[in-house]
């Protein structure tokens, strides 16, 4: 099954996701598929400050900032419990993979059959994403592919979970 | 009359569409809908309201009085709306008015609303 947590930067929506998919993989292991590129000394430090908040939780991190669909059954063998973090990052990465970005309708195609094979090979997969879509500010035509490919995967990604959860502030707001 | 919000991308029309009682009606877009025009007794779904308030300001016009008179004259209107309300306060005056009359106006739509909804991830919640 499919579980979507999104929220607001800032919002808890991690740390919250991370209590869930414990609570729910019990005394098995997780696996935490953790979709940031560690590019620079902010996004290290930010790597880093995550690894930290999650390090007596008994995750086994899989670095994979692009092609989540890729994952073999033999990748996943010690565990049926995983945690997505983030979609925000997975959809940056696929778009700007190469120099010329790809459209939102490819992004959105490629990334929505990637998490139906990865969700195939899991009992349970955790997915955290980011409301981003809230402040009314006309970005560059690349910033507003990017902003309509998350929000329809977003759509997608509720349409076949089994839960939806907003983080407002730390706590969770059921919507699905 | 009733009221869609949400952020952008977000599934807004397709679920107005979806949910209405009659399935015979006719889209507008605030970017260039004219109020002017006779709808007749068509069921109508106002889109990108956001849009029209922003180009009605930039032209000097009264989006605020233009809408009411609209909806007096269609009460079974839908009006969607993007939220624009959650991000860091613009630098921009013009943006910052935009932003700040949308919201106002927005409210008080709500409370003359008979429903209002907020379409999250495709899925809606009734919040009134």
């Amino acid at each position: 099954m499919v579980t979507l947590i999104i929220g607001g930067s800032g919002s808890g929506k991690s740390a919250y996701a991370e209590e869930y998919i414990c609570k729910k993989a019990g005394k098995n292991s997780k696996y935490y598929i953790a979709t940031m590129k560690a590019t620079d000394k902010e996004s290290k430090d930010r790597i880093e400050k995550h690894r930290n908040m999650r390090k007596d939780k008994c995750f086994i991190t899989i670095e994979r900032p692009v092609n989540i669909g890729g994952l073999a059954r033999e990748d996943l063998a010690d565990s049926s419990y995983a945690l997505l973090e983030c979609m925000s990052n997975l959809v940056a990465n696929e778009m700007f993979l190469d120099s010329e970005p790809k459209p939102a309708a490819t992004v959105v195609e490629q990334i929505v059959k990637d998490i139906k094979a990865l969700a195939s090979k899991l009992d349970s997969l955790v997915i955290v994403s980011n409301n981003i879509f809230e402040d009314g500010i006309e970005y560059d035509h690349y910033s507003m592919e990017y902003i309509r490919a998350l929000g329809l995967i977003n759509q997608k990604l509720s349409d076949m979970a089994e839960e939806v959860i907003e983080v407002v502030v730390g706590l969770p707001v059921k919507i699905k | 009359m009733e009221l869609v919000i949400g952020g952008r991308a977000q599934g807004k029309l397709e679920y107005a569409k979806k949910n209405m009682a009659n399935q015979n009606y006719k889209v507008l877009d605030g970017q260039d809908v004219d109020f002017s025009k006779d709808y007749g007794e068509e069921s109508l779904i106002l889109n990108h309201f956001h849009l029209f308030i922003r180009k009605r300001i930039k032209e000097g016009g009264n989006p605020e009085k233009e809408i009411k008179d609209f909806i007096s004259k269609h009460k079974n209107l839908i009006i969607i709306s993007d939220e624009i309300g959650n991000g860091i306060v613009p630098i921009d005056s013009f943006e910052r008015d935009y932003r700040e009359r949308t919201g106002r106006l927005l409210i008080e739509l709500a409370k003359e609303a008979d429903k209002v909804t907020r379409v999250f991830c495709g899925i809606g919640q009734v919040i009134k």
